[in-house]
């Protein structure tokens, strides 16, 4: 038996972290949908084509991206809590700090974004650039487009792994202190920027890629779920006791629980929803244009892939907070 | 440079919470926060049982995860080795708190990181931690580790010394001596 009374507490170590809330789980999420939808539109733009024209095949979805990132680096900064200190944080730079990582990576993400939006406009709406000037850049980034997009390609796995290892860099954290989470946050943020592609995209190519694309990267992190949770099992005490939340069954822990069961609903789901696809267009070749019903069982998978990657990084952050390294 | 540790003697802990007081009034630390806490752990099935009355603060680790946690250099090592926050640097991202494995830090009213600094401002007058020269039970050593002549230095040599969470790999400055139970926790 062991009883402990403690004098001298502070709320936010003790009993358990209560340290980051759902802003980080919000920046985390829209952080790594931002990636995925980067990298995913990056892939579609940098398919070989013939003509000029057909290069850029993705134009919306790096500003859907660019609203995402902003959102979501918004939330980081209503997180912090001296924000008004944040300029010391652009006068150096720490390798070791993945904060430091992220407070220079972000805004540089958002450039290249930025970038990419000018790169890939269609000419009938550059009427929506306000300015001539942007008007001017646009033409002259328009040919540089493929760059950019390798650029952002980059960008994206960059943000994508930078959210896995931002939380796996937390030593006092068990259940975030693993190799394995940068990995499951990098695909989980690529599959769900597939998903994306494929709710948002009209042509009926670029939804069947990605719907490929998103098949394979389902059925990655189907596996690299199980291999997370089995590297924490197979690890020493404060690391095993980190799944409690998950595998207890205990009433208080009754959410992580079903957060995990959502998720291996959800993504089994949405792989056979997917698998039933590919099977349907192998068959009867891709049609012209999709009809209504099969629009809505992709957006569907699609969301079901996406609410996947929100609940995966919200259980995660939330029951890492709750077993700390200490034993109180 | 001096590398300043402290060594706490478990068996002469009464448990008075003067120190957990001293260090609030010496630090001015705001109401509901503390720098420093006194863990009272009872172990055993009754009538066997044992109590330790343990003292907990900063470790002030030669290898500190909350100095490399913090992007910008708030966090840092001081000439004297040990563990400082400048807190008009830190920016309350509260990465330093879920890197630090001895939960010493907590968010102060004005949104920056706080933590035990070994009452810096005192050591720089020649005087003791408020928490060591408060301590009734002499319970709390505080001294120069590269000082031979040192309590500290002295009471290692002597003594089986544990450090929490050793496999950790921070090499914390607080040492725990239990002569009763050596090696400790």
């Amino acid at each position: 038996m062991v009883e402990i009374t403690i004098t001298g507490t502070n709320s936010i170590t003790f009993p358990h972290f209560e340290v980051w809330d759902w802003r980080i789980v919000l920046y985390l999420f829209l952080g790594g949908l931002a990636a995925g939808t980067l990298v995913m539109c990056s892939i579609a733009n940098l398919r070989p084509t013939k003509t000029v024209e057909e290069l850029a095949k993705c134009v919306r979805a790096p500003l859907i991206a660019f609203v995402m990132l902003a959102v979501g680096a918004l939330f980081i900064i209503l997180e912090i809590k001296a924000p008004w200190h944040l300029y010391w944080g652009y006068l150096t730079f720490q390798p070791l700090s993945l904060m430091s990582w992220g407070t220079w990576g972000v805004p540089l993400v958002l450039f290249f974004n930025a970038l990419y939006i000018l790169a890939v406009l269609p000419e009938e709406q550059k009427h929506y650039l306000r300015f001539e000037f942007l008007k001017r850049f646009s033409d002259r980034l328009k040919p540089k487009m493929r760059l950019i997009a390798k650029i952002n390609f980059v960008a994206g796995i960059f943000l994508a792994i930078y959210t896995g290892i931002l939380l796996a860099s937390f030593l006092a954290v068990p259940l975030w202190n693993n190799a394995t989470l940068p990995i499951l946050f990098l695909v989980s943020a690529l599959s769900a920027g597939a998903a994306l592609i494929v709710i948002i995209a009209k042509d009926v190519e670029i939804k069947y890629l990605f719907t490929k694309i998103d098949v394979w990267l389902i059925v990655i992190e189907l596996l690299l779920i199980p291999l997370y949770f089995y590297g924490l099992y197979v690890s020493s005490a404060p690391y095993k006791r980190a799944l409690e939340p998950f595998f207890s069954f205990k009433g208080e822990y009754f959410i992580y629980t079903l957060a995990l069961i959502l998720i291996f609903l959800f993504l089994p789901l949405a792989l056979r929803m997917k698998i039933g696809e590919i099977t349907e267009f192998e068959e009867h070749g891709l049609p012209h244009q999709f009809t209504r019903g099969q629009i809505l069982r992709m957006n569907i998978a699609a969301i079901l892939v996406i609410a996947g990657t929100l609940i995966l990084r919200g259980a995660i952050v939330y029951a890492g907070q709750l077993i700390k390294l200490s034993i109180y | 440079m001096p590398r300043y540790a402290m060594v706490i003697d478990v068996e002469k802990c009464v448990g008075c919470m003067a120190c957990v007081i001293a260090c609030k009034k010496e630090n001015k630390v705001a109401e509901g926060y503390f720098r420093t806490r006194v863990v009272e752990e009872v172990r055993g099935e009754f009538p066997n049982l044992r109590m330790e009355l343990r003292s907990e603060l900063c470790n002030h680790c030669e290898i500190a995860p909350c100095i490399d946690a913090c992007p910008t250099r708030a966090s840092h090592r001081a000439k004297d080795g040990t563990v400082q926050i400048d807190h008009k640097k830190c920016i309350g991202c509260k990465a330093c708190i879920l890197a630090c494995p001895y939960d010493a830090r907590y968010i102060r009213p004005d949104g920056t990181a706080d933590k035990c600094t070994f009452c810096q401002h005192r050591l720089k007058e020649g005087k003791l931690p408020a928490c060591v020269e408060t301590c009734l039970g002499k319970s709390r050593i505080f001294g120069d580790l590269d000082d031979p002549e040192s309590e500290v230095s002295k009471l290692l040599r002597t003594h089986d010394a544990a450090v929490r969470l050793e496999w950790a790999g921070t090499k914390p400055r607080i040492f725990y001596v239990n002569k009763r139970f050596p090696g400790g926790f």
